[in-house]
């Protein structure tokens, strides 16, 4: 019994419905910290935002939406377009913010 | 006490540096350049990505103090076109001033036009530019002219500081026919953008730039 309340624990936790999915753009121009202000301050105002991430060195930024909200990809390229960029990829990726951060960091 | 504190807050997030010379959309940007022979105040809303309307004062006067000329105008900035590369970003920008003129050496207040030309190129390590601006009123044509170019100590991600070198070639035609030369020390940090230097003759000059 006690075997099967883990399993289903674990099942519950770690089943893809609770799994994040954040957009990964790759943005060009993205050269300066000054001015890449308007991405970061843009998109977290949108409502399904949870985090938003900048990674000048690799081009990337990445948005996390809120538990149980999807990101509207099409407004956030907007919100990009409208700071100055121009979005040439966006992946969808099953981690969070602060694992994408963590694994580039580790990559540089 | 308070009216001090944010005089003083509002002048140090004025001072400029010629980066871009506006924000992103809805942003407010306030820049500043101050020194001996030119001081500017500018503050800018970003109307569009490519639009912004502001005010500005620009201060210039000689290195003997014998002339000076104050300008105060309505600005309109524009960004003509810009292109983004992977790892570079290059803009040409419009910058146009319409609004009043006073000096020591002409009678009155006279109305003044101001239009002028930027051209940029940035990498994460590289930086230069290009500026020429023409400052007119009835029977006076002043202009500045000037061209930067720099490098980064090292490339910086979005969280950290980055310092710079930059090195301004600028001509005042109303100050002196000769071009001045300031190397500065440039730091970007967020929504922060401060330069510090002095020019060959030994002039401090700090520029600020803020955007919100």
């Amino acid at each position: 019994m006690k075997k099967i309340f883990i399993a289903t624990l674990l099942v519950v936790f770690f089943s893809p419905a609770f799994a994040v999915t954040s957009m990964k753009a790759t943005v060009n121009g993205m050269v300066c910290a000054f001015c890449a202000q308007g991405i970061e301050k843009r998109i977290s105002k949108m409502p399904a935002t949870k985090a938003v991430y900048v990674d000048l060195k690799q081009k990337t930024v990445v948005v996390e939406p809120k538990e149980g909200m999807a990101l509207d990809q099409k407004a956030i390229i907007e919100e990009v377009k409208d700071a100055g960029y121009d979005i040439v990829k966006v992946e969808s990726v099953p981690k969070s913010v602060a694992e994408l951060k963590a694994e580039l960091v580790a990559n540089k | 006490m308070k009216l001090w504190l944010v005089f003083i807050a509002s002048l140090l997030l004025s001072f400029t540096a010629k980066a871009a010379p506006m924000g992103f959309k809805d942003s407010w940007m306030t820049m500043g350049d101050f020194s001996k022979t030119y001081r500017e105040l500018t503050a800018n809303y970003a109307l569009t990505p490519r639009d912004a309307i502001g005010v500005t004062s620009t201060y210039m006067q000689t290195n003997n103090y014998s002339q000076s000329q104050l300008n105060n105008e309505l600005t309109y900035t524009r960004l003509v076109k810009r292109w983004n590369m992977p790892e570079a970003q290059a803009n040409i920008w419009f910058i146009g001033g319409v609004g009043e003129t006073t000096g020591n050496y002409f009678g009155g207040t006279k109305a003044t036009v101001s239009p002028g030309i930027q051209a940029d190129y940035e990498t994460t390590r590289l930086y230069a530019s290009a500026n020429a601006r023409i400052y007119v009123a009835d029977g006076i044509t002043n202009n500045v002219v000037s061209a930067r170019t720099g490098f980064s100590f090292y490339e910086a991600n979005y969280d950290e500081t980055q310092p710079w070198l930059i090195v301004e070639a600028r001509r005042m035609s109303m100050v002196s026919t000769q071009y001045e030369v300031t190397p500065m020390l440039r730091l970007i940090h967020n929504r922060f953008f401060i330069e510090a230097g002095a020019n060959l003759h030994g002039q401090p000059r700090l520029s600020f730039m803020y955007v919100y």
